[in-house]
């Protein structure tokens, strides 16, 4: 019990010390994962889309093109981001943009360069959340629309992203999650997240593991309190299950099985063609 | 079987499909269909599984594209590149066989959006129409409620109700009662007989025979995609001239 009370001491007295930088990095990190995840959600938005515009064999050859072009580019992009290591394509942004411009470009603003990058990892996979998203809405609902004269764009606005979005809610919350914990990365080019300050603490103070706690925590936390917002939202974009009838279903109480025989004249077309009918039930084939 | 030129002193089809064929790939499922849909008329297509009838269907609305042949809507071909298909589909509307609702409006929603728009009609004048529908369907005590949360059948009747606001020239149903439980089917039936009678013209494939027999003004069978047989019910169903029809008749009632 010695040394967690010990602990305990350590973390009140590092507490005491570095508690505004600690909420500082918190503060930063909460604000890089949000922005970065809202622009990657944007960035996945266009290219979801963008990827499933249909490709008709009777469309123009300019426009097959065209869209095949922005497949392939989304394709490559999507692939590259998701393939490498975010940490690396931080530094590969960060001093490829000086190595290039010998010098006379850099990124002053360490906001900028983090946003950046997060964001683009963050849009190649809801590049392909999205897609799924919009896939696994019925094509029937598209023909549905297509049949009453909607064109792809107010399909796509008032029936399928509503639902796509719905579905994909979970991804989004996801990377939002994802983002909070691995925007630590940052470190490397100098942005100082919540993990930076552990580093700089640890470095002054050499009091690693109950700042280490205080990480752990904090952290937990952040996460925590955003999964408990996301079910919110999830729950709300439910809906209710609840409806008003106003009254009662009368054809559903009335049709009841069918049974198509109206009563006939006899002599009439109508009667001959069930005659007919009731020979062919008995088997007597007048062919 | 009648040709397409036919005049047959009812003036001028609102539909006429001339020699129109369509293949996936090498597989052609429709051969050279001929015939002509003239206002007020129901026109019922039956046929085995297969034979082509959801894919003619299918052609007439645009969702697939005729590898070749015509289909003139007003003399104009809308099988044409240039043509814009989704102002030719706003005035022919269609129910499918698996209602096609939107799931993520209610009721009243889904028979207000395409009439928004695509007819670009004010809320208040698009709110009128659907309900006059939904009340014509009897689905108007469920305007607030989700597709999920009601029967096939009613889905169904919402779905024709959809179509109906669009105020279509004529209306397409693709097996409208082939995936509903038996004892919803009357109340969808019991909707297209009046709409029948009320004089709207429709296209109806469907495998319920005795319906067919009594709403159709002209009953088109066919078979391994093409027209095996064309007449009116008494004809088709009473004294079928094909041996295939004869065949599929004798089938079909036998079950």
């Amino acid at each position: 019990m010695n040394r967690f009370s010990l602990l305990l001491q350590d973390i009140s007295s590092l507490w005491a010390k570095y508690g505004s930088t600690y909420l500082g990095g918190i503060e930063r990190t909460l604000i890089l994962a949000l922005v970065a995840t809202a622009i990657g959600c944007l960035i996945g938005f266009v290219c979801g889309i963008l990827q499933t515009i249909p490709i008709r064999e009777n469309d123009p050859a300019v426009k097959k093109f065209f869209l095949g072009l922005i497949r392939a580019i989304i394709r490559i992009y999507v692939e590259v981001f998701r393939g490498t290591p975010m940490i690396l394509q931080a530094v590969f942004i960060f001093y490829g943009l000086p190595y290039f411009s010998n010098n006379a470009l850099q990124f002053k603003n360490k906001w900028l360069v983090s946003i950046l990058v997060v964001s683009i990892n963050t849009g190649a996979y809801m590049a392909e959340s999205v897609r799924g998203g919009i896939i696994s809405v019925d094509p029937g609902q598209t023909e549905g629309a297509m049949a009453i004269g909607m064109n792809h764009f107010q399909t796509m606005t008032s029936v399928i992203l509503p639902q796509a979005i719905r579905n994909i809610m979970p991804q989004i919350g996801n990377n939002y999650i994802i983002n909070l914990k691995d925007t630590s990365v940052m470190f490397i080019i100098g942005f100082s997240d919540f993990f930076a300050v552990h580093k700089s603490v640890a470095g002054a103070t050499f009091i690693y593991f109950p700042s280490a706690v205080i990480e752990m925590a904090g952290y937990l936390c952040m996460t925590l309190v955003a999964s408990l917002l996301l079910r919110i939202v999830e729950r709300k974009m439910e809906g209710s299950s609840d409806y008003e009838l106003v009254q009662g279903d009368q054809l559903t109480m009335t049709a009841g099985n069918y049974n198509y025989h109206k009563p006939k004249d006899p002599g009439s077309a109508d009667a001959i063609a069930l005659e007919r009918e009731d020979s062919l039930k008995k088997g007597d084939d007048r062919s | 079987m009648s040709s397409a030129e036919n005049v047959s002193g009812k003036g001028e089809p609102i539909i006429s499909v001339r020699h129109l064929s369509k293949s996936f790939g090498k597989h052609e499922v429709l051969k050279d269909i001929d015939f002509n849909v003239y206002k007020g008329d129901v026109t019922t297509i039956i046929g085995a599984s297969g034979s082509g009838k959801s894919t003619l269907l299918r052609c007439i609305n645009l969702l697939e594209t005729p590898t070749s042949g015509a289909i003139l809507y007003h003399s104009e071909n809308v099988a044409d590149k240039s043509v814009d298909a989704p102002q030719y589909r706003s005035h022919v509307g269609m129910v499918f066989q698996s209602f096609n609702l939107f799931a993520n409006m209610n009721v009243l929603d889904n028979c207000m959006v395409g009439q928004k728009k695509v007819l670009h009609r004010s809320a208040e004048e698009a709110q009128a129409n659907a309900m006059k529908y939904l009340k014509h369907v009897g689905m108007d005590s469920y305007i607030k409620a989700r597709p999920r949360q009601l029967s096939g059948g009613q889905k169904q009747r919402v779905a024709i109700a959809r179509a109906l606001a669009m105020d279509p020239e004529i209306l397409l149903f693709d097996e409208p009662t082939s995936a509903l439980d038996p004892e919803m089917v009357g109340e969808v039936l019991t909707v297209m007989d009046t709409l029948a009678k009320e004089g709207m013209t429709m296209i109806v494939v469907t495998h319920e025979m005795a319906f067919a027999r009594d709403i159709s003004s002209q009953v088109v069978y066919m078979n391994q995609g093409v027209i095996c047989e064309q007449g009116s019910p008494e004809e088709v169903f009473g004294n079928p001239q094909q041996e295939a029809t004869k065949e599929f008749l004798k089938r079909f009632i036998r079950g």
